[in-house]
Protein backbone atom coordinates (compact mmCIF):
# COMPACT_ATOMS: atom_id res chain seq x y z
CA UNK A 1 0.00 0.00 0.00
CA UNK A 2 1.65 3.41 -1.36
CA UNK A 3 0.75 6.60 1.02
CA UNK A 4 -2.70 8.99 0.19
CA UNK A 5 -2.78 12.66 1.11
CA UNK A 6 -5.61 14.83 0.46
CA UNK A 7 -5.12 17.79 -1.32
CA UNK A 8 -8.74 19.47 -1.63
CA UNK A 9 -11.54 20.04 0.60
CA UNK A 10 -15.09 22.10 0.20
CA UNK A 11 -18.20 21.74 1.91
CA UNK A 12 -21.38 23.61 1.58
CA UNK A 13 -22.62 25.64 4.77
CA UNK A 14 -25.07 22.66 6.50
CA UNK A 15 -28.56 23.93 7.01
CA UNK A 16 -32.13 23.63 5.65
CA UNK A 17 -32.11 24.04 1.93
CA UNK A 18 -35.70 22.39 1.16
CA UNK A 19 -36.15 23.73 -2.53
CA UNK A 20 -33.39 22.67 -3.86
CA UNK A 21 -32.36 19.08 -5.29
CA UNK A 22 -29.88 16.90 -3.86
CA UNK A 23 -27.50 17.71 -6.69
CA UNK A 24 -28.02 21.48 -5.90
CA UNK A 25 -26.87 20.96 -2.67
CA UNK A 26 -23.77 19.25 -3.28
CA UNK A 27 -22.10 20.69 -6.56
CA UNK A 28 -21.01 23.61 -4.78
CA UNK A 29 -18.93 21.88 -2.49
CA UNK A 30 -17.59 19.15 -4.78
CA UNK A 31 -16.50 22.30 -7.09
CA UNK A 32 -14.77 24.09 -3.96
CA UNK A 33 -13.02 20.95 -3.07
CA UNK A 34 -11.61 20.38 -7.37
CA UNK A 35 -10.53 23.85 -7.07
CA UNK A 36 -8.83 24.05 -3.49
CA UNK A 37 -6.89 20.63 -4.98
CA UNK A 38 -6.15 22.90 -8.42
CA UNK A 39 -6.48 19.43 -10.28
CA UNK A 40 -8.15 19.10 -13.41
CA UNK A 41 -11.58 17.50 -13.61
CA UNK A 42 -10.00 15.06 -16.28
CA UNK A 43 -7.09 14.39 -13.81
CA UNK A 44 -9.46 12.53 -11.59
CA UNK A 45 -10.10 8.94 -11.85
CA UNK A 46 -12.96 7.90 -9.97
CA UNK A 47 -15.51 9.23 -7.53
CA UNK A 48 -16.95 7.65 -4.34
CA UNK A 49 -20.35 9.34 -3.39
CA UNK A 50 -21.90 8.21 0.09
CA UNK A 51 -25.67 9.31 0.60
CA UNK A 52 -27.71 6.82 2.92
CA UNK A 53 -31.51 8.30 1.98
CA UNK A 54 -29.73 10.23 -1.28
CA UNK A 55 -31.50 7.75 -3.54
CA UNK A 56 -30.57 6.02 -7.02
CA UNK A 57 -27.32 7.23 -8.29
CA UNK A 58 -26.66 10.70 -6.30
CA UNK A 59 -22.83 10.58 -7.45
CA UNK A 60 -24.47 10.72 -11.12
CA UNK A 61 -27.09 13.51 -10.73
CA UNK A 62 -24.66 15.49 -8.66
CA UNK A 63 -21.25 15.03 -11.11
CA UNK A 64 -23.94 15.48 -14.05
CA UNK A 65 -23.82 19.26 -12.96
CA UNK A 66 -20.68 19.69 -13.18
CA UNK A 67 -19.10 17.71 -16.48
CA UNK A 68 -17.27 15.11 -14.24
CA UNK A 69 -18.32 12.38 -16.05
CA UNK A 70 -17.42 9.20 -18.03
CA UNK A 71 -15.29 8.21 -15.22
CA UNK A 72 -16.20 5.54 -12.42
CA UNK A 73 -18.70 6.52 -10.02
CA UNK A 74 -20.06 4.69 -6.64
CA UNK A 75 -22.79 5.06 -4.68
CA UNK A 76 -22.37 3.96 -0.97
CA UNK A 77 -24.74 3.65 1.47
CA UNK A 78 -23.44 2.75 5.10
CA UNK A 79 -26.14 4.89 7.34
CA UNK A 80 -24.50 7.64 9.10
CA UNK A 81 -21.09 6.30 8.01
CA UNK A 82 -22.11 6.21 4.14
CA UNK A 83 -19.52 9.20 3.56
CA UNK A 84 -16.57 8.33 5.79
CA UNK A 85 -17.04 4.87 4.19
CA UNK A 86 -17.02 6.10 0.96
CA UNK A 87 -13.66 8.01 2.09
CA UNK A 88 -12.20 4.81 2.86
CA UNK A 89 -12.83 2.95 -0.28
CA UNK A 90 -11.09 5.88 -2.48
CA UNK A 91 -8.28 5.89 0.19
CA UNK A 92 -8.11 2.08 -0.83
CA UNK A 93 -7.92 2.64 -4.45
CA UNK A 94 -5.45 5.30 -4.36
CA UNK A 95 -3.25 3.74 -1.70
CA UNK A 96 -3.45 0.40 -4.14
CA UNK A 97 -2.70 1.89 -6.50
CA UNK A 98 -5.74 1.73 -8.70
CA UNK A 99 -5.97 5.57 -9.18
CA UNK A 100 -3.88 8.36 -8.46
CA UNK A 101 -6.50 10.72 -7.98
CA UNK A 102 -10.00 10.39 -6.48
CA UNK A 103 -13.29 12.30 -5.59
CA UNK A 104 -15.39 11.43 -2.16
CA UNK A 105 -18.52 13.28 -1.69
CA UNK A 106 -20.71 12.91 1.50
CA UNK A 107 -24.38 14.43 0.51
CA UNK A 108 -27.88 14.38 2.23
CA UNK A 109 -30.83 15.74 1.95
CA UNK A 110 -33.15 15.31 5.36
CA UNK A 111 -35.65 18.15 4.94
CA UNK A 112 -37.40 15.98 1.84
CA UNK A 113 -38.79 13.70 5.52
CA UNK A 114 -40.17 17.31 6.50
CA UNK A 115 -38.90 16.92 10.03
CA UNK A 116 -39.11 14.40 12.96
CA UNK A 117 -36.83 11.79 14.15
CA UNK A 118 -34.03 9.83 11.51
CA UNK A 119 -36.51 7.20 9.56
CA UNK A 120 -34.72 3.75 10.06
CA UNK A 121 -35.93 0.00 8.23
CA UNK A 122 -39.13 -0.76 9.42
CA UNK A 123 -38.50 -4.73 8.70
CA UNK A 124 -36.04 -4.28 11.68
CA UNK A 125 -37.80 -5.65 14.76
CA UNK A 126 -36.81 -2.78 17.36
CA UNK A 127 -38.03 -0.74 15.01
CA UNK A 128 -41.08 -2.17 14.29
CA UNK A 129 -41.79 -2.17 17.70
CA UNK A 130 -41.25 2.02 18.07
CA UNK A 131 -36.99 2.47 18.58
CA UNK A 132 -36.04 5.32 17.50
CA UNK A 133 -32.60 7.12 17.67
CA UNK A 134 -32.79 9.10 20.51
CA UNK A 135 -34.30 6.64 22.39
CA UNK A 136 -31.38 4.27 22.08
CA UNK A 137 -29.09 6.86 22.84
CA UNK A 138 -31.33 8.32 26.29
CA UNK A 139 -31.28 4.51 27.78
CA UNK A 140 -27.23 4.78 26.57
CA UNK A 141 -27.32 7.92 28.83
CA UNK A 142 -29.99 6.68 32.07
CA UNK A 143 -27.44 3.58 32.24
CA UNK A 144 -24.30 5.30 32.53
CA UNK A 145 -25.33 7.65 34.83
CA UNK A 146 -26.62 4.73 37.35
CA UNK A 147 -23.21 3.58 36.85
CA UNK A 148 -20.80 6.39 36.91
CA UNK A 149 -22.97 8.94 38.48
CA UNK A 150 -22.89 11.37 35.81
CA UNK A 151 -25.56 14.47 35.87
CA UNK A 152 -27.97 15.78 33.89
CA UNK A 153 -25.93 18.66 33.97
CA UNK A 154 -22.65 16.63 32.48
CA UNK A 155 -24.59 16.10 29.58
CA UNK A 156 -25.83 19.36 28.79
CA UNK A 157 -22.36 20.66 28.82
CA UNK A 158 -21.84 18.73 25.65
CA UNK A 159 -23.97 20.41 23.91
CA UNK A 160 -23.05 24.35 25.63
CA UNK A 161 -19.58 23.11 24.50
CA UNK A 162 -20.40 22.51 20.90
CA UNK A 163 -22.88 25.45 20.58
CA UNK A 164 -19.98 27.58 21.57
CA UNK A 165 -17.56 25.90 19.11
CA UNK A 166 -20.61 26.20 16.13
CA UNK A 167 -20.55 29.92 16.25
CA UNK A 168 -17.31 30.10 14.98
CA UNK A 169 -17.95 28.08 12.12
CA UNK A 170 -19.51 29.83 9.32
CA UNK A 171 -20.16 26.05 8.12
CA UNK A 172 -22.41 25.28 11.08
CA UNK A 173 -25.72 24.61 11.09
CA UNK A 174 -26.79 26.02 14.56
CA UNK A 175 -24.39 29.41 15.58
CA UNK A 176 -25.82 30.78 19.10
CA UNK A 177 -24.58 29.86 22.35
CA UNK A 178 -26.72 28.35 25.06
CA UNK A 179 -26.74 27.76 28.40
CA UNK A 180 -26.66 24.82 30.28
CA UNK A 181 -30.30 26.05 31.51
CA UNK A 182 -31.29 26.64 28.04
CA UNK A 183 -30.28 23.13 27.18
CA UNK A 184 -32.05 21.52 30.35
CA UNK A 185 -35.02 23.51 29.71
CA UNK A 186 -35.91 22.75 26.09
CA UNK A 187 -38.47 20.04 25.14
CA UNK A 188 -37.96 16.49 25.70
CA UNK A 189 -37.19 14.32 23.46
CA UNK A 190 -36.42 10.86 24.70
CA UNK A 191 -35.80 11.32 28.32
CA UNK A 192 -33.34 12.50 29.73
CA UNK A 193 -32.36 13.94 26.28
CA UNK A 194 -33.56 17.24 25.62
CA UNK A 195 -33.54 19.21 22.05
CA UNK A 196 -30.60 20.60 21.99
CA UNK A 197 -29.25 17.40 23.49
CA UNK A 198 -30.03 16.17 20.00
CA UNK A 199 -28.01 17.12 16.49
CA UNK A 200 -30.48 18.88 14.32
CA UNK A 201 -32.12 17.40 10.73
CA UNK A 202 -30.89 19.28 7.83
CA UNK A 203 -29.39 19.07 4.57
CA UNK A 204 -25.50 19.51 3.07
CA UNK A 205 -22.75 17.99 1.56
CA UNK A 206 -18.96 17.88 1.82
CA UNK A 207 -16.03 16.98 -0.45
CA UNK A 208 -12.39 15.90 -0.64
CA UNK A 209 -9.86 14.93 -3.66
CA UNK A 210 -7.29 12.59 -2.25
CA UNK A 211 -4.40 11.54 -4.11
CA UNK A 212 -1.08 9.30 -3.88
CA UNK A 213 1.07 11.50 -1.51
CA UNK A 214 3.74 11.08 -4.27
CA UNK A 215 1.74 13.13 -6.69
CA UNK A 216 0.34 15.16 -3.87
CA UNK A 217 2.73 18.24 -4.31
CA UNK A 218 2.15 19.15 -7.56
CA UNK A 219 -1.04 19.92 -6.44
CA UNK A 220 -1.19 21.17 -2.96
CA UNK A 221 1.25 22.85 -0.99
CA UNK A 222 0.04 21.66 2.25
CA UNK A 223 -1.75 17.99 1.59
CA UNK A 224 -2.76 16.30 4.64
CA UNK A 225 -2.14 12.88 5.16
CA UNK A 226 -4.25 9.99 5.89
CA UNK A 227 -2.40 7.96 8.23
CA UNK A 228 -4.86 5.60 9.07
CA UNK A 229 -8.29 4.23 8.20
CA UNK A 230 -10.45 1.78 9.91
CA UNK A 231 -13.64 0.62 9.43
CA UNK A 232 -15.76 -2.30 11.06
CA UNK A 233 -19.38 -3.89 11.54
CA UNK A 234 -20.91 -3.95 15.25
CA UNK A 235 -20.87 -7.52 16.24
CA UNK A 236 -24.21 -8.70 16.52
CA UNK A 237 -25.65 -9.57 19.95
CA UNK A 238 -28.81 -11.22 21.22
CA UNK A 239 -27.82 -11.55 24.99
CA UNK A 240 -26.77 -8.78 27.55
CA UNK A 241 -24.20 -6.20 26.15
CA UNK A 242 -22.50 -2.84 28.13
CA UNK A 243 -24.31 -0.19 26.89
CA UNK A 244 -21.94 2.67 28.61
CA UNK A 245 -19.34 0.66 26.57
CA UNK A 246 -19.02 1.57 22.39
CA UNK A 247 -17.63 -1.69 21.49
CA UNK A 248 -17.33 -0.98 17.84
CA UNK A 249 -15.48 2.13 18.94
CA UNK A 250 -13.22 0.55 21.06
CA UNK A 251 -12.20 -2.44 18.90
CA UNK A 252 -11.74 0.17 16.02
CA UNK A 253 -9.46 2.54 17.90
CA UNK A 254 -7.41 0.08 19.06
CA UNK A 255 -7.01 -1.21 15.76
CA UNK A 256 -6.48 1.97 14.11
CA UNK A 257 -3.73 3.12 16.47
CA UNK A 258 -1.69 -0.09 16.45
CA UNK A 259 -1.60 0.35 12.73
CA UNK A 260 -0.56 3.80 12.68
CA UNK A 261 1.75 3.46 15.61
CA UNK A 262 0.36 5.95 17.50
CA UNK A 263 -1.66 6.31 20.55
CA UNK A 264 -4.40 8.67 21.61
CA UNK A 265 -1.79 10.61 23.39
CA UNK A 266 -0.33 11.57 20.09
CA UNK A 267 -3.93 13.01 18.60
CA UNK A 268 -4.11 16.85 18.64
CA UNK A 269 -8.32 17.06 17.82
CA UNK A 270 -10.85 14.74 16.92
CA UNK A 271 -13.96 15.04 14.80
CA UNK A 272 -16.57 12.61 16.95
CA UNK A 273 -19.69 11.36 16.18
CA UNK A 274 -21.87 13.12 18.99
CA UNK A 275 -25.21 12.68 17.46
CA UNK A 276 -26.50 12.93 20.71
CA UNK A 277 -24.70 14.60 24.01
CA UNK A 278 -24.37 11.38 25.79
CA UNK A 279 -22.24 9.70 22.93
CA UNK A 280 -19.46 12.61 22.61
CA UNK A 281 -18.60 11.33 26.52
CA UNK A 282 -19.02 8.15 25.78
CA UNK A 283 -16.43 8.49 23.21
CA UNK A 284 -13.86 10.37 25.11
CA UNK A 285 -13.39 7.02 26.99
CA UNK A 286 -13.92 4.69 23.59
CA UNK A 287 -11.04 7.08 22.09
CA UNK A 288 -8.82 6.30 25.21
CA UNK A 289 -8.93 10.75 25.44
CA UNK A 290 -9.70 9.53 29.36
CA UNK A 291 -10.40 6.69 31.69
CA UNK A 292 -13.55 4.79 31.53
CA UNK A 293 -15.85 7.35 34.12
CA UNK A 294 -13.67 10.36 33.63
CA UNK A 295 -15.34 11.61 30.66
CA UNK A 296 -17.79 14.31 32.56
CA UNK A 297 -14.52 15.60 33.88
CA UNK A 298 -12.51 15.60 31.07
CA UNK A 299 -14.90 17.65 29.75
CA UNK A 300 -15.57 19.89 32.85
CA UNK A 301 -11.31 20.65 33.11
CA UNK A 302 -12.33 22.44 29.33
CA UNK A 303 -9.69 19.50 27.73
CA UNK A 304 -11.90 18.87 25.42
CA UNK A 305 -12.86 22.78 24.42
CA UNK A 306 -10.53 24.76 22.02
CA UNK A 307 -7.55 25.41 23.86
CA UNK A 308 -7.62 22.39 26.12
CA UNK A 309 -5.37 19.39 25.76
CA UNK A 310 -7.71 17.18 23.50
CA UNK A 311 -10.25 19.85 21.47
CA UNK A 312 -13.39 17.81 20.27
CA UNK A 313 -15.55 18.76 17.71
CA UNK A 314 -14.12 22.49 17.11
CA UNK A 315 -16.70 22.69 14.12
CA UNK A 316 -19.20 22.42 16.46
CA UNK A 317 -19.70 18.30 15.87
CA UNK A 318 -22.91 17.35 14.90
CA UNK A 319 -24.56 18.84 17.65
CA UNK A 320 -24.25 22.50 16.47
CA UNK A 321 -22.80 22.02 12.29
CA UNK A 322 -25.08 19.66 12.32
CA UNK A 323 -26.02 15.89 10.85
CA UNK A 324 -27.08 15.70 6.88
CA UNK A 325 -26.23 11.97 7.78
CA UNK A 326 -24.55 11.11 4.42
CA UNK A 327 -22.43 13.95 4.50
CA UNK A 328 -21.05 13.80 7.97
CA UNK A 329 -18.00 11.40 7.95
CA UNK A 330 -16.08 13.95 4.84
CA UNK A 331 -17.36 16.92 6.44
CA UNK A 332 -15.64 15.88 9.35
CA UNK A 333 -12.42 15.05 7.56
CA UNK A 334 -12.83 18.57 5.56
CA UNK A 335 -12.38 19.99 9.05
CA UNK A 336 -9.80 18.25 10.26
CA UNK A 337 -8.15 19.23 7.10
CA UNK A 338 -8.30 23.26 7.34
CA UNK A 339 -7.28 22.81 10.93
CA UNK A 340 -4.14 20.71 10.30
CA UNK A 341 -3.83 23.38 7.59
CA UNK A 342 -4.43 26.50 10.41
CA UNK A 343 -7.37 27.59 8.43
CA UNK A 344 -9.96 27.94 11.38
CA UNK A 345 -9.55 31.35 12.59
CA UNK A 346 -11.36 31.53 16.17
CA UNK A 347 -11.55 27.96 16.30
CA UNK A 348 -8.50 26.77 15.14
CA UNK A 349 -6.45 24.84 17.31
CA UNK A 350 -3.22 25.51 17.94
CA UNK A 351 -0.16 24.04 16.02
CA UNK A 352 -2.59 20.68 15.68
CA UNK A 353 -0.27 18.39 13.79
CA UNK A 354 -2.54 14.61 14.08
CA UNK A 355 -6.30 15.02 13.57
CA UNK A 356 -8.93 12.08 14.07
CA UNK A 357 -12.06 11.72 12.71
CA UNK A 358 -15.07 9.09 14.12
CA UNK A 359 -18.10 8.28 12.49
CA UNK A 360 -20.73 5.56 13.30
CA UNK A 361 -23.89 4.45 11.89
CA UNK A 362 -26.66 2.59 13.78
CA UNK A 363 -30.63 1.83 13.76
CA UNK A 364 -30.20 -2.15 13.15
CA UNK A 365 -31.28 -3.65 16.39
CA UNK A 366 -28.64 -6.40 18.54
CA UNK A 367 -25.46 -4.09 17.29
CA UNK A 368 -23.82 -1.23 19.52
CA UNK A 369 -23.87 0.19 16.49
CA UNK A 370 -23.79 -1.25 12.96
CA UNK A 371 -20.84 0.22 11.78
CA UNK A 372 -18.25 2.47 12.58
CA UNK A 373 -15.25 4.22 10.61
CA UNK A 374 -11.88 6.13 12.19
CA UNK A 375 -9.24 8.07 9.98
CA UNK A 376 -6.32 9.79 11.31
CA UNK A 377 -4.56 12.67 9.56
CA UNK A 378 -1.58 14.44 9.88
CA UNK A 379 0.28 17.51 8.28
CA UNK B 1 -55.14 -15.72 17.18
CA UNK B 2 -53.42 -13.30 18.98
CA UNK B 3 -50.22 -14.38 18.09
CA UNK B 4 -50.91 -14.69 14.70
CA UNK B 5 -52.29 -11.36 14.09
CA UNK B 6 -49.22 -9.89 15.76
CA UNK B 7 -46.65 -12.02 14.17
CA UNK B 8 -48.17 -10.15 10.84
CA UNK B 9 -48.03 -6.88 12.16
CA UNK B 10 -44.82 -6.97 13.36
CA UNK B 11 -42.76 -8.95 10.84
CA UNK B 12 -41.94 -11.93 13.77
CA UNK B 13 -40.88 -15.08 12.24
CA UNK B 14 -42.20 -18.02 13.60
CA UNK B 15 -44.48 -17.75 16.94
CA UNK B 16 -43.10 -15.22 18.57
CA UNK B 17 -45.45 -14.23 21.60
CA UNK B 18 -47.91 -16.39 22.73
CA UNK B 19 -50.19 -17.02 26.21
CA UNK B 20 -49.95 -19.45 28.34
CA UNK B 21 -53.31 -21.69 29.60
CA UNK B 22 -53.47 -19.08 32.36
CA UNK B 23 -53.49 -16.21 30.14
CA UNK B 24 -49.82 -15.11 31.19
CA UNK B 25 -47.90 -13.98 27.82
CA UNK B 26 -45.04 -15.08 26.97
CA UNK B 27 -42.12 -14.63 24.70
CA UNK B 28 -40.75 -17.65 21.90
CA UNK B 29 -37.34 -17.42 21.10
CA UNK B 30 -35.20 -19.83 19.23
CA UNK B 31 -32.55 -22.34 20.56
CA UNK B 32 -29.75 -23.41 18.54
CA UNK B 33 -29.67 -27.17 19.03
CA UNK B 34 -26.10 -27.65 18.20
CA UNK B 35 -24.24 -24.68 20.09
CA UNK B 36 -27.06 -23.47 22.50
CA UNK B 37 -27.40 -19.88 21.45
CA UNK B 38 -30.78 -18.35 22.10
CA UNK B 39 -32.50 -15.38 20.37
CA UNK B 40 -35.38 -12.88 20.54
CA UNK B 41 -36.89 -12.44 18.04
CA UNK B 42 -36.99 -16.35 17.24
CA UNK B 43 -34.60 -17.01 13.98
CA UNK B 44 -34.63 -19.66 11.56
CA UNK B 45 -30.95 -19.81 11.24
CA UNK B 46 -28.54 -19.62 14.44
CA UNK B 47 -26.89 -16.39 14.65
CA UNK B 48 -23.55 -18.53 16.13
CA UNK B 49 -22.94 -21.18 14.25
CA UNK B 50 -25.28 -20.76 11.29
CA UNK B 51 -27.47 -24.10 12.30
CA UNK B 52 -30.70 -24.36 10.78
CA UNK B 53 -31.46 -27.07 14.13
CA UNK B 54 -33.14 -24.61 15.90
CA UNK B 55 -36.43 -25.46 18.01
CA UNK B 56 -38.88 -22.64 20.05
CA UNK B 57 -37.56 -22.18 23.36
CA UNK B 58 -40.46 -20.58 25.82
CA UNK B 59 -38.54 -17.75 27.93
CA UNK B 60 -39.07 -16.28 31.50
CA UNK B 61 -42.20 -14.06 31.70
CA UNK B 62 -39.92 -11.97 34.44
CA UNK B 63 -36.06 -9.76 33.97
CA UNK B 64 -35.11 -6.97 34.69
CA UNK B 65 -34.76 -3.86 33.53
CA UNK B 66 -31.50 -2.76 31.94
CA UNK B 67 -32.30 1.22 30.53
CA UNK B 68 -35.34 3.00 29.61
CA UNK B 69 -36.77 6.31 28.11
CA UNK B 70 -39.59 8.46 28.07
CA UNK B 71 -39.84 8.65 24.60
CA UNK B 72 -41.74 11.68 23.05
CA UNK B 73 -40.91 12.20 19.35
CA UNK B 74 -41.36 9.01 17.07
CA UNK B 75 -43.04 8.07 14.08
CA UNK B 76 -47.01 8.57 13.71
CA UNK B 77 -49.23 5.80 14.68
CA UNK B 78 -47.18 5.42 18.35
CA UNK B 79 -49.23 6.60 21.54
CA UNK B 80 -47.33 9.23 22.94
CA UNK B 81 -45.29 9.62 25.14
CA UNK B 82 -44.20 5.98 25.84
CA UNK B 83 -41.53 4.02 28.08
CA UNK B 84 -39.00 2.21 25.85
CA UNK B 85 -36.94 -0.31 27.39
CA UNK B 86 -34.42 -3.02 27.13
CA UNK B 87 -35.22 -5.92 29.43
CA UNK B 88 -33.25 -8.74 30.11
CA UNK B 89 -34.54 -12.09 30.33
CA UNK B 90 -32.89 -14.83 32.44
CA UNK B 91 -31.52 -16.74 29.48
CA UNK B 92 -29.27 -13.63 28.71
CA UNK B 93 -31.67 -12.66 26.17
CA UNK B 94 -32.28 -8.89 25.94
CA UNK B 95 -36.07 -7.91 24.62
CA UNK B 96 -36.61 -4.57 23.54
CA UNK B 97 -39.91 -3.47 24.67
CA UNK B 98 -42.44 -1.08 26.07
CA UNK B 99 -43.00 -0.58 29.42
CA UNK B 100 -46.71 -0.28 30.38
CA UNK B 101 -48.83 0.84 33.44
CA UNK B 102 -46.14 2.66 35.05
CA UNK B 103 -45.02 5.89 36.30
CA UNK B 104 -41.83 6.84 35.11
CA UNK B 105 -40.51 7.92 38.35
CA UNK B 106 -40.98 4.95 40.00
CA UNK B 107 -38.67 2.65 37.85
CA UNK B 108 -35.33 1.62 38.74
CA UNK B 109 -32.42 0.24 36.95
CA UNK B 110 -32.37 -3.40 37.31
CA UNK B 111 -36.03 -3.86 38.54
CA UNK B 112 -38.26 -6.78 37.63
CA UNK B 113 -40.86 -6.44 35.26
CA UNK B 114 -43.45 -8.81 33.99
CA UNK B 115 -44.86 -9.32 30.66
CA UNK B 116 -48.10 -8.10 29.39
CA UNK B 117 -49.88 -7.47 26.51
CA UNK B 118 -51.24 -3.55 25.40
CA UNK B 119 -51.88 -1.49 22.99
CA UNK B 120 -49.06 0.68 21.64
CA UNK B 121 -50.59 2.73 19.53
CA UNK B 122 -52.51 2.68 16.00
CA UNK B 123 -51.50 1.07 12.20
CA UNK B 124 -51.95 3.19 9.39
CA UNK B 125 -55.53 2.26 8.73
CA UNK B 126 -56.19 3.18 12.23
CA UNK B 127 -56.51 0.01 14.04
CA UNK B 128 -54.98 -0.36 17.38
CA UNK B 129 -51.67 -2.00 17.31
CA UNK B 130 -51.26 -4.38 19.85
CA UNK B 131 -48.05 -5.92 21.52
CA UNK B 132 -45.95 -7.60 23.91
CA UNK B 133 -44.86 -4.95 26.87
CA UNK B 134 -43.63 -5.60 30.29
CA UNK B 135 -44.54 -3.99 33.79
CA UNK B 136 -43.17 -3.38 36.90
CA UNK B 137 -43.32 -6.52 39.10
CA UNK B 138 -45.97 -5.21 41.80
CA UNK B 139 -44.66 -6.36 45.52
CA UNK B 140 -46.46 -9.43 46.60
CA UNK B 141 -46.83 -10.95 43.46
CA UNK B 142 -45.47 -14.54 43.11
Amino acid sequence: MRDVAIVGAGMVPFGKYQEKTLADIAWPAVKQAVEDAGIKKTDIEATYCGTALGGMMAGQRILKKLGITGLPIINIENACSSSSTAFREGWISVAAGVYDAVLVIGVEKLTKFGGGTLPLEKEDWEVSHGLVMPALYAMRARRYMHEYGLTENDIADVSVKARKHGVWNEDAQFRKEVTREEVLASRPVADPLKLFHCCPSGDGAAAVVICSAEKAKQYSASPIKVIGSEINSGKYMTGYRDMTSPEITLRGAKQLYEEAGIGPEDVDLAEVHDAFAIAELLYYEALGFCAKGDAAKLLADGETSVGGKIPVNPSGGLLSKGHPIGSTGVAQIVEIVRQLRGQCGQRQVEGAKVGLTHCTGGGVSGFDHGVCSIHLFAR
Amino acid sequence: MMSEELQEALNLAGDAVTRDADGTVRLVGSECGDCGKKAYPPSDVCPECMSENLSPIKLSTQGKLYSWSVVHAAPKGWTLPFIAAYVDLPEDVRVFAHIVDADPDSLEIDMEVETRMATLGSDESGAPFESFAFTPVQKGDS
